[in-house]
C-alpha cells in the first residue's frame, strides 16, 4: 500500500520528525517477529512517546482506511508483530515508563513498553515480583504480554498474564480512548478488560497496564529428575498433578534439548538421559521442603535415574539458564524448525509423547522437545534444513499432524504464544461456525472498520475481508418455527 | 411476521421442551415472579438443544426471557423491563466430563455447588469458589452473578477458574469459548465476558472449570483490633510478608458477634492452608504480625466458614451491598459504611465481611429504612469514587433498587462498549432486559 506524502506529513506532525520510520532500510527491521517466515514490511513506522499521539495516529489511520500494526518487542513467535497488509506499524518502545507503584495496594501502572523484568527489578529490592514470566522477559514488553497473553514456567501456579491484569488503557480501532478495569475489584458492567487481554492488538492498542504485583515467597527449592524416556517423565508429571500437587513450574526437556544444551550452554543436565523434568517449588519454607520429598519419591517410583535439588541459588540459576536458553542452544542441532505451541489435558501426555514419536519417524523428522509440562503445553521444535525443500514440507505436515494429534486428545491450538497470522488458519480445529462468528461481531465491535492488526488472530473469511459479519445465523434444526 | 396467540406460542414451547417441562399454572407462575413481574411461562429444560430451541423461538417473538439457577439472586440487578419466561435451569444437572487427574471438570449449567463440592471433596480437589449461601446455588448462577468469597483472594474468582463456556446466544445459536485444558490462548477469551453478564449475552448451558487440590491442612486465626485502622496495617504486614494465606477476610462488630466470636471493633480472620508443618509455623509468625499491629490473635472455632456462611447467606429481608475499594483505604471505607449506622441515616445494623487483601467487601444492612439505605448507598459511592470503586446492590427489595440504580455509574467509554455487545449479540432483548448495567 502507498501512503501519500499528505498522509505522511500528517503522521509526521503527531509523532514529530524523530517518532516517524519511512526508509526502506528503517523499516526492514520491522518485517517480521520473531518468527521469521512470516514477512511484511510495513509502509510507514511511528514512535509514539505519548497517549494522545497513539489516538491521533489510530484516528488518521481510520480516516484513510490504512492498517495499524501494534509492536512491543517484536519477540512474539506468531507473526503477530508485522504487517502482511502494509499500513502503520506503531511500536510502543518509548512508552516505557513506570508510571506507579503502588504497593499497599498490591500493583503497579505502567506504559506498555516497559520489559517485563524491568517491571520486577524495580520492586525487588522490597521482596516483591510481577508474575508472568514468558522465556523472553527479560526483552518482551508488558504491553506484548498482554497483547498475547502470555504464559511462562511459572504461570502453572501464578497463571497467566491475564490473571494478573487489573486494568488497561486502550485506543479502540474506533479511535476511542477506553479506560477498562481498574485498582478496584468487582467493577460492575461486563470484563471488558478480560476479553481485551489476549486480543492481539484486534482490538486497539494498550497505552497502559494496571498489574498485580505479589510479594516473593519465603522459599524456593528447584528439583532435577533424570528419566530413561519421555514417556516416563511424562508419566511422572501426570502423577505428580493427579497427586494434589502443583509446583510453580514443571518443565521438561528431552534428549535433543539436553544435548544441545550441554554442548552449547555448558554442561548442565546430566548426560544419557532421554528426558529431564525441572520442577521448581515455592512457599512457606516447611511446605517447599515436604512436597519436594513427595515429588522425588513419586519421581523415583516414575523410574527416574537420578534425582537432585539445587544446593545454592547458584545451581538454580543455572538450571534455569539452561531452560530459558533451550530454543536458542538447538540452532547447534538445525539450522531452521517450526515451533509448535498446542495443548493437550496433562494426563494425556504419555499419550501424546507416544504419538510425537510415531509422526517424527512418520515424516523422517527430528523433534525436539522443551515444554511446560505440568499444564500440558507443548512446545515441539521440528527441525528441518532449510536448504532442502521437502524437508520443510516434511516439517510442516509433522507440525499439522502434531497439532491435530493434540486436538483429537481434547487439547487446544496454542497454549501461551498465540494465534497472529500463524495459527488463524487453525482456529476452525477447535471452534465451530458459530463460534467463529462470535468472535468475528466481537472484533468488530472494537474495530468497526478492521484496520487493527488485519489478518491475524482470526481466519479471513472466504467470501469477504476483516470485519465480516455473518448474516443472521438459521435456527438449529428440529426448532420451531 | 404473523402474531401467534398466547395458547400456540404455549404449545409451541411444549414442543420444543416437552409439554411437561412447560407450566403457565398461575400459582407455580406467581413463584418465579421477578420483583413482582409474573412470566406467562415457567419453562424447564433438561438438554442444551431444548434452550437452544426455546431462544430462537423467543426471539422470533420477542419474548423476554429470565434465566434461573436456584434462584438465589433474583433480586440482584435493576427491576426487569419485561419477563415473559422464567428459564429454570435446574434441570440441566449432569456432570459431563470429570478428569481429576487433569483438574478439571465439564458440567451443565444447573448442577448445584453442594452436589460439586461432594464429589470432589471425595478425592481431595476442589471448585475454591465459596460466596456466603453459594452451596445451595448452581454454577451457572454464580457464574451469571461473579459470586465470589473470601477463597478468592488466593484462587480467584469464577473469573480466573472458568476455562470453557458453551452459551445459546439471544436468537439460539449455541456457541462455545475458551477450551477444556488449563492453558489455551486460542481466539478471544470469551469466557471472560460471560462471567457476571447475568445471561445478558447468552444463556449459559456448559461449565468447563479448573480445580484445585485442597490444602491437606487448613487453620483459621482471629486478630481482633481496636479499630478498623490497626486491622488495615496489619493487613498490610500479612500482605508485604512471605505468608501464604487462603482467605484474609475483615469482620466488623456485628458481623463478628453474627459468627459467635468474641467480638472487636474489628477482626481478621486469616486462614492457612499447606501442610501442616507450614500452617502451624506461618501461624505463629501471623500471631507476631497481629501482635504489631496491636492486635490480639487467637485461635478461630473449627467451624468458623460455616458460621461465617451461614451469617452471610442471604438475609430473608435485608440489603446487601458489594463495595469495591482498596486494601489501602480499607479503614477509610469502613468507617464510611459505618457511618450509616447512625439515626439520621439508615438506623440499621451494618454487617461488614470481606477479602481485605483485595478490598472487596460485602455489606448487609438489616432493618434499614429505604431512604436511609438510598442515602447509604449514593453517600458511600461518593467516598469510592476517587479511586474508581464501586458500590453495587446484591440483594435488597425492590423498591429500593428501582429508586437507586443498583449498579452505580459505568464511565461513558466503556459503557459504550458494553452497550454496543448488547445491541450486537442481542438487539431484541430477548434475554434478562433492562436488569444489567445501566439497564442493558
Amino acid at each position: 500500500m502507498v501512503l501519500s506524502p499528505a498522509f505522511l506529513e500528517e503522521l509526521r506532525n503527531i509523532v514529530g520528525p524523530d517518532g516517524l520510520v519511512v526508509s526502506a532500510e528503517g523499516r526492514l527491521v520491522y518485517e517480521c517477529d520473531m518468527h521469521t517466515f512470516y514477512k511484511g514490511m510495513p509502509d510507514a513506522v511511528v514512535l509514539p512517546a505519548r497517549t494522545e499521539q497513539v489516538v491521533d495516529v489510530v484516528r488518521l489511520c481510520r480516516r484513510e482506511g490504512v492498517p495499524v500494526v501494534p509492536r512491543g518487542s517484536g519477540t512474539g513467535l506468531i507473526g503477530g508483530a508485522m504487517a502482511p497488509r502494509g499500513g502503520v506499524m506503531v511500536g510502543v518502545n518509548r512508552m516505557d515508563r513506570i508510571l506507579e507503584i503502588d504497593l499497599p495496594n498490591r500493583c503497579a501502572t505502567v506504559q506498555p513498553g516497559l520489559i517485563n523484568l524491568w517491571l520486577t527489578r524495580a520492586v525487588a529490592d522490597r521482596g516483591w515480583f510481577f508474575a508472568p514470566d514468558p522465556s523472553s522477559q527479560m526483552v518482551s514488553s508488558i504491553g506484548g504480554n498482554v497483547s498475547t497473553n502470555a504464559g511462562g514456567p511459572h504461570c502453572l501456579k501464578y497463571g497467566i498474564t491475564t490473571n494478573h491484569v487489573l486494568g488497561l488503557e486502550i485506543v479502540t480501532g474506533a479511535g476511542a480512548l477506553v479506560g477498562l478495569g481498574g485498582k478496584a475489584a468487582d467493577r460492575p458492567g461486563y470484563d471488558l478488560t478480560g476479553v481485551a487481554v489476549g486480543s492481539e492488538g484486534t482490538f486497539g492498542l494498550v497505552t497502559a497496564v494496571t498489574v498485580r504485583l505479589l510479594h516473593a515467597p519465603e522459599a524456593v527449592k528447584t528439583v532435577l529428575a533424570a528419566f530413561a524416556t519421555m514417556v516416563e517423565a511424562s508419566q511422572t508429571v501426570s502423577e505428580i498433578i493427579a497427586a494434589g500437587i502443583v509446583p510453580a513450574a514443571l518443565e521438561m526437556l528431552d534428549e535433543v534439548v539436553i544435548g544441545a544444551i550441554n554442548a552449547g550452554v555448558g554442561k548442565i543436565y546430566p548426560d544419557g538421559a532421554g528426558a529431564v523434568l525441572l520442577i521448581e517449588l515455592d512457599g512457606p519454607r516447611a511446605e517447599v521442603e515436604l512436597q519436594a520429598e513427595r515429588i522425588a519419591a513419586i519421581c523415583r517410583r516414575g523410574g527416574a535415574l537420578s534425582v537432585t535439588v539445587a544446593r545454592d541459588e547458584t545451581e538454580r540459576a543455572l538450571l534455569w539458564k539452561g531452560r530459558k536458553e533451550a530454543a536458542g542452544a538447538i540452532g547447534r542441532v538445525t539450522s531452521s524448525y517450526l515451533l509448535q505451541d498446542a495443548v493437550v489435558p496433562r494426563s494425556k501426555l504419555p499419550d501424546i509423547m507416544r504419538e510425537l514419536q510415531a509422526i517424527a519417524a512418520r515424516y523422517r523428522v527430528l523433534i525436539a522437545n522443551v515444554f511446560h509440562a505440568g499444564d500440558g503445553n507443548l512446545h515441539p521444535l521440528i527441525c528441518y534444513d532449510d536448504r532442502k525443500p521437502d524437508e520443510l514440507q516434511r516439517a510442516a505436515q509433522a507440525n499439522e499432524a502434531l497439532l491435530a494429534a493434540c486436538l483429537a486428545l481434547g487439547g487446544s491450538v496454542t497454549g501461551e504464544h498465540g494465534v497472529g497470522l500463524d495459527k488463524a488458519r487453525n482456529l476452525p480445529l477447535q471452534y465451530g461456525e458459530a463460534d467463529l462468528n462470535f468472535m468475528y461481531r466481537l472484533r468488530r465491535l472494537f474495530d468497526p472498520d478492521g484496520i487493527m492488526n488485519p489478518g491475524k488472530l482470526l481466519p479471513s473469511h472466504p467470501a469477504c475481508g476483516e470485519g465480516f459479519r455473518p448474516a443472521r445465523p438459521t435456527l438449529p434444526a428440529g426448532t420451531w418455527v | 411476521m404473523i402474531p401467534v396467540s398466547a395458547r400456540a406460542l404455549g404449545s409451541a414451547l411444549g414442543e420444543i421442551v416437552g409439554r411437561e417441562r412447560v407450566s403457565d399454572d398461575p400459582g407455580r407462575l406467581a413463584g418465579v415472579a421477578i420483583d413482582g413481574l409474573t412470566p406467562r411461562w415457567l419453562v424447564s429444560p433438561v438438554a442444551a438443544e431444548q434452550v437452544a430451541g426455546l431462544l430462537a423461538l423467543a426471539h422470533e417473538e420477542r419474548l423476554a426471557v429470565v434465566p434461573r439457577g436456584s434462584g438465589s439472586a433474583l433480586d440482584l440487578g435493576r427491576l426487569p423491563a419485561r419477563v415473559d419466561v422464567v428459564l429454570d435451569l435446574a434441570g440441566l444437572d449432569r456432570v459431563l466430563d470429570d478428569n481429576p487427574d487433569d483438574l478439571t471438570i465439564s458440567v451443565e449449567a444447573g448442577v448445584l455447588a453442594s452436589g460439586l463440592a461432594a464429589r470432589l471433596g471425595r478425592r481431595g480437589q476442589w471448585l475454591p469458589v465459596d460466596p456466603p449461601g453459594g452451596p445451595g446455588r448452581t454454577l451457572g448462577g454464580l457464574t451469571a452473578t461473579n459470586a465470589h468469597g473470601p477463597l478468592r483472594f488466593r484462587y480467584g474468582t469464577l473469573r480466573d477458574l472458568l476455562l470453557g463456556v458453551r452459551f445459546v446466544q439471544a436468537d439460539g445459536v449455541v456457541t462455545w469459548g475458551g477450551a477444556r485444558v488449563v492453558k489455551s490462548v486460542t481466539g478471544y477469551d470469551v469466557p471472560k465476558l460471560m462471567v457476571g453478564a447475568l445471561g445478558t449475552l447468552g444463556v449459559l448451558v456448559e461449565l468447563t472449570v479448573r480445580l484445585h487440590p485442597r490444602p491437606e491442612f487448613e487453620r483459621t486465626w482471629l486478630a481482633s483490633f481496636t479499630s478498623s485502622s490497626s486491622a488495615e496495617a496489619f493487613v498490610g504486614l500479612v500482605l508485604d510478608s512471605t505468608l501464604q494465606p487462603n482467605r484474609i477476610e475483615l469482620l466488623n462488630e456485628p458481623a463478628l458477634r453474627a459468627c459467635a466470636v468474641p467480638t472487636a471493633p474489628a477482626a481478621i480472620a486469616v486462614a492457612i492452608g499447606s501442610v501442616e508443618a507450614a500452617v502451624d509455623e506461618q501461624g505463629v509468625r501471623l500471631g507476631e504480625l497481629a501482635r504489631q499491629a496491636s492486635g490480639r490473635p487467637a485461635p478461630a472455632p473449627d467451624n468458623f466458614w460455616e458460621r461465617y456462611d451461614r451469617a452471610f447467606a442471604r438475609p430473608r429481608d435485608g440489603v446487601v451491598l458489594q463495595v469495591g475499594t482498596l486494601p489501602g483505604r480499607l479503614a477509610a471505607t469502613v468507617a464510611a459504611i459505618e457511618r450509616g449506622r447512625s439515626s439520621r441515616e439508615t438506623g440499621a445494623s451494618i454487617m461488614i465481611a470481606g477479602c481485605a487483601a483485595l478490598g472487596a467487601l460485602r455489606v448487609v444492612l438489616g432493618g434499614a429504612a429505604l431512604e436511609g439505605a438510598a442515602a447509604l448507598i449514593e453517600r458511600l459511592r461518593g467516598v469510592v469514587a476517587d479511586f474508581d470503586g464501586s458500590v453495587v446492590v446484591q440483594a435488597g427489595p425492590a423498591a429500593l433498587r428501582a429508586a437507586i440504580d443498583p449498579w452505580g455509574p459505568v464511565a461513558p467509554e466503556a459503557f459504550a462498549l458494553m452497550r454496543g455487545l448488547r445491541d450486537e449479540f442481542d438487539p431484541r432483548r430477548v434475554l434478562n432486559p433492562g436488569r444489567f448495567v445501566g439497564g442493558l
